[in-house]
């Protein structure tokens, strides 16, 4: 584990590249522990220097437990590398703008990171592209083995982990599954003057039956823009992990055939209408000169779904989901090497989407 | 001029003007959701939550000095972790006790835990499963599953570990008494 001082050695990799399985509809998959350390008290509660003490404790603990991971003070940071570190999904919201000493250890391929000093004292996470289930839950849990060797948790056998929010309490665990689901968001005409129901709206009230959320992709009270969507579990006391998460992947088996069957629907419906919305968003983002990240990314949405039905070919899926990440501001700016206003970011935005879908080719 | 949250009903008291690039956006809020836009609070969900299960004495007789119950280890009041959401230290589990039991088994159906535990092994609602406890656990679903064999080993091992099985493989249920040994392959078979 290396220091970072005010820059990071080695920014982690971008690991939306890769393919994954069910890709067509399921962006990526996380897990994250929530854990606390025996004799420190939750963070709305340190006494002076004790934030300090547990940041420095833990960054030994994760040193000892996987000395692969890397390790970079968020006050250590520059605004723009926290915000970077935030749109990898690596870091929360929260810990972004948070004063505390905090932390966050990450793997150089960008799949695991553990935060120091969040609403818990850990919270390790890790991702993969595609669903993915069974592998993160064998990694995290390897992880989480490992430093339990190093530190004790809070922990009774009664309500299992200890943790800041009782949402968490007991597994600690959050299975937390991104998903692009269009043809469900779509809105369809109004039949016999009745505004016709959506597919997610549907989805959205069966997963609160199962005991499962449905929100925006970062997390709590985001709103579900370009149409992506995260799924995850709620319940963490009472029901075994192993159960949780094969619960979780039932309900997604169906979300994933309801909206793969959605698709062909509308594809059966209305083809040119979905072709008009796809290879105009392709001239859009292949043409315009400064455009915001909610309008990109509402147009990088339509690409996907066009690349998934064959409307529009050789744009390879990984390469729009990298786009969704480097094209946000945070990027933009550790790309340009400074801070950058508004205007500028928005034509920078624009460019890197010009040059990127120039590079790929299509029919 | 009298003028309600852009977010609820309440008269709005703040007034934000926030110009983002070159376009100018004013909202008006109510100190509620002004707060609950620029703070980070614990769900709305939650605290409703939180505020249902409160037994209806809780502001009366009894309930002021539970609410001012504070923990030894943290500080923290139950009113104030009533209003925060958030625990101020894993002690807090327990010395609101029957309240925050309550809470979990609101919150999760349960209060109750089942997983894996941090010093190896499982915990099974809320107890530890010890070698006799799993082994006899295994023991019915061996029994269920109609696995005589395995059944039969299992009732040996809850032997050798000194206790007598709670459910034996050759109880009324399950078939006549059979000889350890090659008795419980016949069964098996059936």
């Amino acid at each position: 584990m290396t220091d970072a001082g005010h820059e990071l050695n080695r920014l982690p990799d971008l690991w939306l590249l890769k393919a994954g399985r069910e890709q067509d509809v399921v962006v990526s998959s996380r897990m994250r522990l929530a854990r606390n350390v025996d004799g420190f008290r939750f963070k709305s509660r340190f006494r002076a220097g004790e934030g300090e003490r547990l940041e420095a404790h833990l960054r030994g603990v994760l040193q000892a437990a996987d000395p692969s991971l890397q390790y970079a003070s968020m006050n250590d940071l520059t605004p723009t590398l926290r915000e970077l570190l935030f749109e990898r999904h690596l870091v929360s919201a929260e810990h972004v703008n948070d004063k505390h000493p905090r932390g966050v250890a990450y793997s150089s391929d960008g799949t695991t990171s553990v935060l120091v000093n969040e609403e818990d004292h850990l919270r390790i996470q890790v991702f993969a592209p595609g669903l993915e289930l069974s592998e993160l839950d064998r990694r995290v849990n390897a992880l989480d083995d490992a430093l339990a060797r190093f530190v004790a948790f809070s922990f009774s056998e009664r309500y299992g982990y200890l943790t800041s929010c009782p949402t968490n309490t007991g597994t600690g665990l959050r299975v937390s599954v991104m998903l692009h689901l269009p043809a469900l968001s779509f809105r369809g005409e109004p039949r016999a003057g009745q505004p016709v129901e959506q597919g997610i709206v549907k989805v959205h009230k069966a997963a609160q039956k199962l005991g499962l959320t449905v929100r925006g992709t970062h997390g709590e009270s985001s709103r579900a823009e370009g149409d992506f969507y995260q799924i995850s579990n709620q319940v963490t006391l009472g029901s075994a992990p192993e159960k949780s998460i094969a619960d979780l992947a039932s309900v997604l088996a169906h979300v994933i055939e309801y909206e793969r069957n959605s698709r062909s629907i509308l594809l059966k419906d209305d083809r040119t209408r979905l072709e008009d919305i796809v290879w105009r968003a392709w001239a859009i983002l292949g043409h315009a000169r400064r455009i915001s990240s909610r309008e990109a990314l509402a147009h990088l949405s339509a690409l996907r779904l066009g690349s998934c039905l064959g409307l529009i070919d050789g744009i390879p899926l990984p390469t729009l989901h990298a786009l969704m990440v480097t094209m946000r501001s945070g990027h933009l700016q550790h790309r340009a090497g400074r801070e950058l206003q508004p205007r500028e970011r928005d034509a920078l935005r624009a460019q890197l989407l010009r040059e990127t879908l120039a590079r790929t080719p299509r029919v | 001029m009298f003028r309600s949250c852009d977010r609820c009903e309440k008269p709005a008291t703040v007034h934000l003007t926030e110009i983002k690039g070159g376009a100018k956006t004013e909202r008006h809020l109510c100190e509620d959701c002004a707060r609950s836009l620029h703070a980070p609070q614990p769900s709305q969900e939650l605290l409703k939550l939180m505020k249902s299960f409160e037994p209806a004495q809780s502001l009366a007789t009894s309930g002021a000095t539970e609410l001012a119950r504070a923990c030894p280890e943290c500080g923290m009041t139950y009113a104030e972790f009533r209003q925060q959401g958030r625990f101020g230290c894993a002690k807090d589990y327990e010395v609101f006790g029957e309240d925050i039991e309550k809470l979990l088994k609101k919150i999760h159906g349960s209060a109750r835990y089942t997983g894996k535990s941090p010093k190896g092994g499982t915990v099974e609602g809320g107890l530890r499963l010890d070698a006799l406890a799993r082994a006899r656990k295994r023991l019915v679903d061996a029994i269920e599953a109609e696995n005589y064999e395995e059944a039969a080993r299992l009732r040996d091992e809850i032997r050798r570990l000194g206790e007598t099985p709670l459910v034996s493989p050759s109880s009324p249920l399950t078939g006549p008494p059979t000889p350890p040994g090659g008795g419980a392959r016949g069964a098996s078979g059936s």
